[in-house]
């Protein structure tokens, strides 16, 4: 029993080299390739965010565009909310965030995105996984029906996880970059 | 007498063996003739008959296994003609599917543009429902090449037509370019690879 389970603990190990291995001979052009994708996919939540928070998005839009937002996130990621009225930061899990963000009691709301950068660059992980952080600007602005405006900038930080896996499509074999979104965080909060 | 009778019988025997003799002859006269006639109305064929009639005239005549010099030479002038005919099938069949590819294309590639301009969300899901027309499914598989080096392509997470679709609406950006089409029976989209502009 001993040695079978050394065997097997070898044997995994084994398996392991060998993905970390295939993962580490990558070019420096494929990785900026990657680079690149994990970047276009924080730009696109960006986006998203934008359209579920937009007063003028029809209702089953935004319920669509959360859907979508959410196939970005690892389970369970949280995102960060801060305000200028308060020093703490609340986390929620991305899908009770995005809806909160729906129901936003604004009469008008615009968010955008801007600065987003690598503070961490994408590097190779034990697991296989590639981990980086993306920090991200994000200007918002409210304005309530009496017209009221509230605005902040907030300085985030995105977690992103970059693996490599395989399915297949019409019989033939597939390797594709699955960037994947964690935890995000509020870094501060600025007027 | 008995050695007449058998004198006479021997006889008979030989000239049976001739006989039997001689119509196989004429009878292998008659296959190499029909083998040469059947293998020239290939070779000279101006369109009359199929590609398969063809195939199957020349598979009878090798099945006849004549191993006459002017039949053999005949079997590879009608294998050669054969060959070409297919060749050219293949060359026309190619060279439909890459207009049909490049039609499709450009009005793929039109509706791509025309979603992620669109004005209004309505406008978009408008031209979204005509896109989608286009593929076999609105879960048709779009693969994303995000890098190309030698065998290896990375990919982006696999997607389908009618969420690439609303990607382009949500994002209101139009990067990838069509790398390849693949179409099903009855000319529907069957798998879309597109090609990221920006990397």
């Amino acid at each position: 029993m001993k040695r079978l389970s050394l065997i097997l603990i070898i044997l995994s190990g084994m398996a392991f080299g060998y993905t970390a291995q295939a993962q580490t001979d990558i070019s420096p052009e494929r990785k900026k390739a990657i680079d690149s994708l994990a970047m276009e996919k924080i730009r696109d939540l960006g986006k998203y965010i934008s359209i579920i928070g937009n007063k003028q998005t029809p209702f089953s839009e935004a319920k669509r565009v959360i859907d979508r937002t959410l196939e970005l996130f690892v389970e369970d990621a949280q995102m960060g909310v801060s305000s200028l009225a308060r020093d703490e930061v609340t986390y929620y899990g991305i899908k009770e965030y995005l809806e909160r963000l729906m129901l936003l009691n604004y009469d008008k709301v615009k968010i955008e995105w801007f600065n987003i950068q690598y503070i961490s660059d994408l590097e190779l992980q034990p697991d296989g996984r590639y981990v980086g952080v993306i920090t991200i600007f994000q200007r918002f602005e409210g304005t309530s029906d009496d017209g009221l405006v509230y605005k902040d900038v907030t300085k985030k930080d995105i977690t992103v996880y970059v693996e490599r896996k395989q399915t297949q499509i019409q019989g033939k074999l597939i390797g594709f970059w699955d960037v994947l979104l964690g935890d995000i965080r509020v870094v501060e909060t600025t007027k | 007498m008995i050695a007449a009778s058998l004198g006479s019988g021997m006889s008979g025997c030989k000239s049976k063996k001739k006989l039997a003799r001689e119509q196989a002859a004429a009878e292998y006269g008659r296959k190499v003739e029909t083998a040469k006639h059947d293998l020239l109305s290939i070779i000279n064929d101006e369109g009359n008959m199929s590609l398969q009639e063809k195939e199957s005239k020349l598979q009878r005549v090798k099945d006849m296994n004549l191993n006459e010099p002017e039949i053999l030479a005949l079997i590879r002038q009608a294998e050669e003609v054969i060959d070409a005919e297919k060749e050219e099938m293949r060359r026309k069949w190619e060279e439909e599917n890459k207009k049909k590819t490049e039609a499709t294309s450009l009005s793929l590639a039109d509706y791509f543009a025309l979603v992620a301009g669109a004005s209004s969300v309505e406008n978009a899901n408008m031209k979204i429902n005509e896109a989608l027309k286009l593929f076999a499914t609105p879960e048709t598989p779009v693969l994303i090449i995000i890098s190309k080096e030698g065998d290896i392509v990375d990919y982006d997470r696999p997607t389908t037509a009618k969420k690439y679709l609303e990607y382009l609406k949500d994002q209101k950006k139009n990067l990838n370019e069509i790398d390849n089409i693949e179409y099903d029976n009855n000319g529907k989209i069957k798998l879309l690879e597109l090609n990221k502009k920006d990397y």
